[in-house]
């Protein structure tokens, strides 16, 4: 297939973690980083717990697009795009149950941070940075090849944690600082977000 | 809350005391994205709008056959239903519009919005109580995308569009190279959003110190 070499994966994930980061060019995933970014170590797990959850939706969404609703369309209607009205239901049902997996594994297996991200790890479902990277990939030219669109949802979510990792570490030593009464909370993170989001405009042009 | 609120208190408090992006600090994603004018804001508020109403009617009505676990699932797939008949509509209506919104209109489903009033009040609140809070949330969405794309695209851009294209207003031209083109970036989402919430947080604040 045309569109995959070494270079062009390079590209899609330099620019899908730096340039077009998720959080701060796509305003992806807002709830979450502004939620769990207290701490480093939930935010880290937090991070892991998307990417994972992103990487697999992107496949499986992929192959539901390619494999499943174009034949079916083009066998059903002769139109291979007939069946897209049914794309979102889909989508959100594979997020939906991915995230469940998730959950019980984590239960299972490391619940101290099944604990601490608590009422976030089902919102993961509702983490829009998924959905959105799923609806990224169909809509790119570029990420229609299998490795492509695999290696775009990986970097969207290697992007999120960077983001959330990032903020974290900003705010565990903003607890010290003085900020006044109003933006204490929500306030300041988001205008610290904001100076962020302009060192990552810096990236812009990188790639294409 | 201690008391049961009437139908017109529900639809007020969605609007200013429970405000779901200001105060509630929900639905972060589309008002953040789509705020860089108010064209966008007002488009994104109607739609939102009346997939919240329509999640919230339907779900009112089934709340007594939806089995409490899958009840999320239940939720996100009507939503998604009328997501995907508000972003088709968009699509043959207004298409410049709807491409400018891109993913967010789609986005609306993880909306945290609509699946919170949909277990907060419609899962158990009769029809009257159900649309009210429904149309009073929405308002309040609208509401806060329009205030921050007032601000954003006056300082971004220099003038103020209404959907369908018309200008409400343009600043003189000697506004022109002095536009702060960072407000209509992604950086000057999160700096404007940030600065209203504190804003917010103030009037609050001294609301309660006067009362």
């Amino acid at each position: 297939m045309d569109g995959v070499t070494l270079g062009g994966i390079t590209g899609i994930l330099l620019g899908v973690v730096l340039v077009n980061n998720l959080v701060f060019q796509g305003f992806l995933g807002i709830c979450p980083f502004l939620g769990v970014s207290r701490k480093v170590d939930t935010a880290f797990g937090m991070g892991c717990a998307v990417t994972f959850v992103i990487t697999m939706a992107g496949a499986i969404t992929w192959a539901i697009m390619h494999l499943i609703l174009h034949p079916l369309g083009e066998s059903l209607f002769g139109d291979k795009l007939a069946l897209n009205f049914l794309q979102y239901v889909a989508f959100i049902m594979v997020i939906a149950s991915m995230v469940q997996l998730v959950e019980m594994y984590l239960k299972r297996f490391f619940p101290p941070l099944y604990s601490s991200l608590g009422v976030f790890l089902p919102l993961i479902t509702t983490n829009c940075a998924i959905l959105g990277a799923c609806l990224y990939i169909y809509m790119k030219p570029e990420t229609q090849p299998f490795i492509n669109a695999l290696v775009y949802a990986f970097g969207g979510g290697v992007g999120f944690m960077l983001a959330i990792v990032i903020m974290a570490g900003i705010r565990e030593h903003l607890r010290f600082s003085n900020v006044p009464k109003p933006l204490q909370g929500a306030g300041i993170t988001l205008l610290v977000a904001g100076i962020l989001a302009l060192a990552f405009t810096g990236f812009t042009g990188i790639g294409k | 809350m201690a008391k049961e609120l009437t139908n017109f208190e529900q639809f007020k408090s969605g609007i200013l005391d429970n405000n779901p992006v200001l105060v509630q600090l929900l639905g972060m994603c589309p008002t953040l994205a789509i705020t860089n004018s108010l064209e966008n804001a007002l488009v994104m508020g109607a739609a939102a709008t009346f997939v919240v109403v329509m999640s919230n009617l339907i779900t009112s009505l089934l709340r007594n056959l939806i089995k409490p676990h899958v009840r999320i699932l239940i939720f996100t797939l009507t939503i998604a239903t009328f997501v995907t008949i508000a972003d088709l509509t968009l699509k043959a209506h207004m298409y410049e519009v709807s491409k400018q919104l891109g993913a967010f209109i789609p986005l609306i489903i993880v909306n945290c919005i609509i699946i919170c009033r949909a277990e907060v009040v419609a899962i158990k609140s009769g029809v009257g109580k159900s649309l009210a809070d429904a149309f009073g949330i929405g308002i309040g969405f609208t509401l806060a995308l329009s205030i921050l794309g007032v601000i954003r695209e006056l300082l971004g851009s220099g003038s103020l569009t209404l959907p369908g294209g018309a200008k409400l207003l343009t600043l003189p031209a000697a506004f022109e190279p002095h536009a702060w083109i960072i407000m209509i970036l992604p950086p000057g989402a999160f700096l404007t959003l940030g600065v209203v919430v504190g804003v917010v947080n103030w009037l609050r604040e001294r609301g309660k110190a006067g009362a």
